[in-house]
């Protein structure tokens, strides 16, 4: 489900039934790395969006996380609070999906999982390869989250 | 001079105009695109659309075929892909089933369970199906898949940009 009226009176209407929540990361910066970073926030967005699709019933798409590439830390402690209201409130999984290798680094701080999937540049393809490419990532992305349930689900 | 100074009004007046003209018709363009797109909308859902499938092909195990048309929304038009299982039950005809789970959306595979083979499974919530689509009980979806309605035209499958209720579900 999106961040949309539509989407959240069905999520309202049966909450037990969405129990994961994903976040987009999105990294600005205006030094020489501008355009590494459009190109990554492009790709996360692309991609969790098409997972949206494939596992809507399941998961609801927050909107992007934008953050100031030269600010991680203090992107972290936000991503923090944000976490612990989702799973106060209601989440059991919350994914965060990052094209930008640094978050590796954090990933003991955050409770949820953290998936790092390298953005591809995809202007430099024609729509036919960018669509069988993103077609192979997100089945490989919603491969990580079935599984990850699966775990949940057999303890 | 008083000459000068009517002409400075007249080029003001012919400004003020010109504005004016742009505004009128950044008005009534929006408005024209507003009264033309339900109907564009209409069309879209009543066509079918070439697949990459040869009817020879399809076989009674079910494979995905995807399928891209035009949609118009709202604000922009756009490229849809749309998604099918097809294949030829026992009596020989063609089935096109939608993969959109009806519980709450999320796409249905198709033997990808491996304790419940020869079934269409939803990794959601562990919804199943039937490979003719209905919906098996005690899991959460209560109503069949939907049927795509479909064409043969010059030996190439066509699918209806829209999928329906089964039919007597
Ligand atoms: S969305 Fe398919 S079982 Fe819930």
């Amino acid at each position: 489900m999106k961040w949309v009226p539509t989407d959240i009176e069905t999520f309202a209407k049966s909450p037990e039934y969405v129990d994961t929540a994903v976040i987009p990361l999105l990294p600005v910066s205006f030094d020489e790395s501008i355009k590494e970073s459009a190109t990554m926030a492009e790709f996360t967005t692309l991609l969790t969006s098409q997972l949206e699709r494939q596992l809507q019933g399941r998961i609801l798409l927050i909107p992007g996380f934008s953050y100031l590439k030269a600010k991680k830390q203090e992107a972290l402690n936000v991503l923090v609070q944000w976490e612990q209201e989702m799973l106060d409130k209601h989440f059991k999984h919350v994914f965060f999906v990052t094209s930008e290798y640094d978050w590796k680094q954090h990933e003991a701080s955050l409770k949820g999982t953290l998936l790092w999937i390298p953005s591809l540049p995809l202007q430099h393809m024609d729509e036919k390869s960018r669509v069988s490419v993103m077609e192979d990532q997100v089945r490989q992305l919603m491969n990580l989250f079935i599984q990850k349930w699966r775990e949940q689900e057999s303890v | 001079m008083s000459e000068n100074r009517v002409s400075r009004r007249q080029f003001l007046n012919y400004t003020l105009l010109g504005v004016g003209g742009f505004m009128a018709a950044g008005m009534v363009m929006p408005m024209a695109r507003f009264a033309i797109d339900p109907v564009l909308k209409a069309n879209a859902g009543g066509d079918y659309v070439a697949t990459k499938l040869k009817v020879a092909e399809i076989t009674t195990e079910p494979q995905r075929v995807d399928f891209t048309f035009d949609q118009v929304d709202a604000w922009y038009e756009s490229e849809v892909t749309g998604t099918a299982w097809v294949y030829k039950n026992e009596n020989g005809e063609i089935i096109a089933l939608s993969p959109v789970c009806k519980h709450l959306g999320c796409t249905v595979d198709w033997n990808a369970d491996e304790s419940n083979p020869n079934r269409f499974f939803c990794p959601c919530h562990m919804g199943l199906y039937e490979k003719d689509g209905a919906n098996v009980p005690g899991t959460p979806p209560l109503a069949p898949l939907d049927v795509y309605p479909h064409q043969e035209k010059d030996g190439i499958l066509y699918l209806g940009s829209k999928a329906n209720p089964r039919e007597g579900a």
